[in-house]
Order: structure tokens, then sequence, then C-alpha cells
């Protein structure tokens, strides 16, 4: 496995900005969920509630059926519209493009989860603040991947830096056809997808929208 | 697909971050910037007998806004943090979050609300009028950010369209002219039994005047409501299930039933109606529908909005 990508190893010579996103490659992915409780255990996510999770479906009449997964993250929006409402500034972009929260300076207005157009963001019931996926950024900055990525058995999870051309995700993307998440709203997410199915895509597709379970925030 | 040949096993669970309790908040700066709005109207007027109106507004306005924002440190998941907003420094507070802009006008407007107030019960009329000005802005516009609110809510199909702000403070007058017909009826009833008797009449016809008022922003309400309805029929998938909601689904109670036919058209029927309109059990009746409607029109709006799933 190559070496994992990193802020701080950009050679001297190219000064070139850092620009992280994954790929998740769902020819590979077997639903085994095993993303979703790498994240809990890593990041200490509170029960019932998820930073990464894998939605998954099934399709068809049989014989001719089918089980399709989504596994949804946080996108990490370029133009990211929980950035531009969040009113106290504790919703920040990293230069290399993670999308943060300053636990220091939430004030759980909750608007950020109302805007985002993924649902991915959600109130810690013990902190009482905001969280979402990270991409793991304390392991990124050491030089590690995240724990998904790390714990991802069939490799469907690739994650890297997308100004880099010699990277596995570059690659990846260079050579395959990648669709993202609601790609109208221009929120320009960077999380990818390969071989996504159409349905897991669709939020309101097998779903009786006039009885859904609605969760208390916290 | 056909969507009955699809399954959903696992997803994650569906939450509704903004709550109840921020309809309430939506509603109660309604009241507010709606009696603000037809008392500087009536000062601005100048006729002797629209100065009680004008007397009225600049208690309710004031004291609905005092109510309204503690909805919102309930709401909060940190409270004791809402100073974090109330730093004003650009470093700070992020400029392009329509709550910032709320801040500078929730900070505004009840001081200048409250100024006012003060000349118009000093029967200082030429400062009041100058108050007056300054407030209407202020005013439409504490109602107005919270259309942005929810109009910038991006991923919500329901709420991001450029209609909601002219929505809310159109929604605000409807219910803040109902709010200011039960208080002028309360004082008209109660309060002028030592006034003459040609004074009472001529603030009986003042209040029939504001219920004709209420009626025609009712009409112009409906309007703003059917253009929504009609484009989110039509445009997105994610549009047409908000209006499915709205209109057969989960909410239709809410906002058929209870927004548009007692709250809108029963309301309009009263008001227009001579014999009803000219009396004040049918403008009472007419008032408290009308501000139960915009009720159900926040719920079912911020509720609504959130209900239809994102993942």
């Amino acid at each position: 496995m190559s070496k994992s990508p990193s802020a701080h190893v950009s050679s001297a010579d190219e000064k070139r900005q850092v620009r992280f996103a994954m790929v998740i490659d769902l020819r590979r992915c077997v639903g085994c969920h095993s993303c979703s409780v790498a994240c809990k255990s890593e990041n200490e996510v509170p029960l019932g509630k998820f930073r990464s999770w894998v939605k998954v479906i099934e399709k068809g009449r049989y014989p001719d059926v089918s089980r399709q997964f989504l596994p949804s993250l946080c996108n990490n929006c370029a133009n990211a519209i929980c950035n531009r409402n969040c009113p106290v500034r504790a919703t920040y972009i990293r230069p290399d493009g993670i999308v943060k929260v300053d636990m220091h300076r939430c004030i759980g207005c909750m608007y950020c989860m109302a805007s985002c157009p993924y649902d991915v963001r959600y109130i810690n019931p013990l902190r009482k603040i905001v969280q979402k996926c990270f991409f793991c950024d304390h392991r990124v900055d050491k030089g590690l991947e995240p724990a998904c990525v790390e714990t991802c058995l069939g490799r469907a999870r690739i994650f890297g830096d997308i100004n880099d051309p010699n990277s596995e995700i570059t690659q990846l993307m260079a050579t395959n056809p990648v669709v993202t998440l609601k790609p109208e709203l221009g929120t320009e997410p960077h999380v990818f997808y390969i071989a996504a199915d159409y349905d897991a895509m669709d939020p309101t597709s097998g779903v009786d929208i006039n009885h859904i379970h609605f969760e208390e925030p916290y | 697909m056909d969507p009955s040949n699809v399954s959903v096993l696992y997803n994650s669970p569906h939450q509704i971050p903004l709550g109840i309790l921020l309809a309430q908040y939506f509603y109660l700066t309604g009241l507010s910037a709606g009696s603000f709005v037809i008392s500087v109207i009536a000062i601005l007027g100048g006729k002797v007998e629209y100065k009680p109106l004008g007397k009225i507004g600049a208690v309710v306005a004031p004291l609905c806004l005092v109510l309204a924002p503690m909805n919102l440190l309930v709401e909060m998941a940190q409270p004791l943090r809402a100073w974090h907003l109330m730093t004003y420094l650009p470093g700070y507070v992020n400029l392009k979050s329509p709550i910032t802009y709320g801040v500078l006008l929730l900070t505004a407007y009840p001081i200048s609300a409250l100024i006012y107030g003060f000349f118009v019960y000093t029967e200082n009329m030429k400062m009041s009028k100058i108050f007056a000005i300054i407030g209407i802005p202020l005013a439409i516009s504490v109602h107005g950010y919270t259309g942005f609110i929810i109009a910038l809510g991006k991923g919500r199909a329901l709420w991001n369209t450029a209609l909601m702000p002219t929505l809310f403070i159109v929604s605000a007058m409807v219910s803040g002219i109902a709010l200011m017909i039960l208080a002028a009826i309360i004082r008209n009833v109660y309060m002028m039994k030592d006034k003459p008797e040609k004074e009472v009449k001529a603030d009986r016809e003042l209040i029939y005047g504001l219920g004709k008022f209420l009626g025609g922003v009712i009409v112009f309400d409906l309007f703003l409501i059917f253009n929504a309805v009609l484009v989110l029929l039509t445009s997105t998938k994610e549009s047409f299930h908000a209006a499915e909601l709205l209109l057969w689904g989960r909410y239709s109670i809410d906002f058929v039933v209870i927004e548009l036919l007692l709250g809108s058209l029963i309301p309009l029927f009263i008001v227009f109606y001579p014999k009803t309109g000219r009396s004040f059990a049918g403008l009472t009746v007419a008032s408290i529908l009308v501000m139960i409607g915009i009720y159900a029109m926040r719920f079912s709006v911020v509720i609504g909005g959130q209900s239809v799933p994102l993942h």
C-alpha cells in the first residue's frame, strides 16, 4: 500500500496546495459496516449518532434482485453551505479542504444541520455541540489515513490528495467514471463514488415520506 | 427503478434539527413586526382617530420581541454561549450568515421600538414620527431576515426559494394586524366606558377598517402561497415531495385545513361579508383564526421543510 498522504510531506521544490478527497469504489464494497464501527471507535461518536454510515437498499423483483450500498460521510464540500451559514465561525475550511467545527466556538444553533443538503451533522448529546466527519484530520496530520479507510477490508475507500498527480486517488478519478451526491447544488462535494446506485443515492426512493420516524436532535 | 421495488434496509436516523420553538420564534417576531408596522402607519397617517392604534402597537411590538429570543435560547444546545453572537467583531462572527444579520437587527429594533413607544406615549408627535420612519425598515428586516434564514437553508427544497422573505413579511403583517384588531377590540369594549359616544363610534369604524385591511393582506398572502406551491409541484423531485407533504401528506391538516381553510379563507369571508365584517364578534373570531393559521404556517414551513429525507 502506498505511503499515506499528509499536509506535511509535500516536497520543498513544488509548493502546490494539498486538497484532500475520498473516492469510494462501490465495486469493492461488501457492505460490512466496518467503516461505521471504526469511525465510532476512533472518534468516540455517541450512541445513536453516526459520522460515517452505510446505507443499504434492496431492489428489484425476485429473481432479479440486488443489494446496493452507499457509504455516507461528510462530503467536505469546497463551497460548503454550513461554512457560509455558521454565525460564529465555528465551522471553517482548512487550507487542505477539510471542513471542521471548532468545538469551543459552536453555540449549538443547529443552523448548519438544517442547511446541510446531506444531513451528515449531528449534535453530540454529551458535549452539546455539532460534530461531523473531518476525514480524521488528527490522523491525517500525523501522516495516517482516516480510520474508515484504514479498516476498509475491500479497499473500497481511497483517501488522498487530488492535487498530487501521482496519488492513487488522482489516478483512480482520472481513469474511472465518478459521481458525487447532489452535484446540482453547487456545493462541490469531495467524496466521489464509483459505480454508485441511482436508487441508493436517491433519498426518497423506497421511503414512505409520510411515515418517517424522526430522531430528536439531542 | 420503480420505487415500489426498492426497500431501504439500513440508514442512519433522520433528524429534525430546528424544532417547534424556532417556528414559535418566527411567529413572535412576525407578530411584533406586523403590529409595529400598523402602529407606524397609524402615527404617520396623522389623523387623530388613528392615534389609539399607534399606542397599542407601540406596546405590543416590543412585548412580542422580548418573548421571541427566549425561544431561541431554549432551542440552542449551548445557551450559555449565546454571547458569542454578540461580539459584533467581523473576526468572531460570520457576516455572511443570516443569523448574524438577525443579531444586529434584534439589538437595534427593540431599542428603536422602545424609544418610539416613549415618544408616542408622551405625545411628542414630531419625535415619534422620526422614530417611526427609523423603525419601519428595522421592523420589516427583523422579520425579513427570518425569511432569509429559511431561504438560505440550501438543503431543504421547501425553504430554498427567493419567495420566502416576502412570504414571511406578508404573513407577519397578517398575524400582526389580527393581533392589533384583538387589542383594539378589547380597548374599545372594556376601556372606553367613560368616553363620549361619538369617540367610541369612530373607534369602532377604525376597527372595521382594520378588518378590511386584514382581508386585503390575506389575499396577497394567499397569492404568494399559491405561487410557492405551484412552483414546488413542478420543480425538482424533493420539491414535489415537500409539496406532497403539505398538500395531501403528513402536514396537510396543518397546511390545508388550519392554515388555508381556517386561517385564511374563513377569515376572508368573515371580514368581507358585511354582516360579520361589521361586528366585533365576527372580527374577533376572524382574528383568532388568522393567528392560529399563521402559527400553523410557521410550523408547516419549519417542520415540514425538514421532513423530506436528505440521505
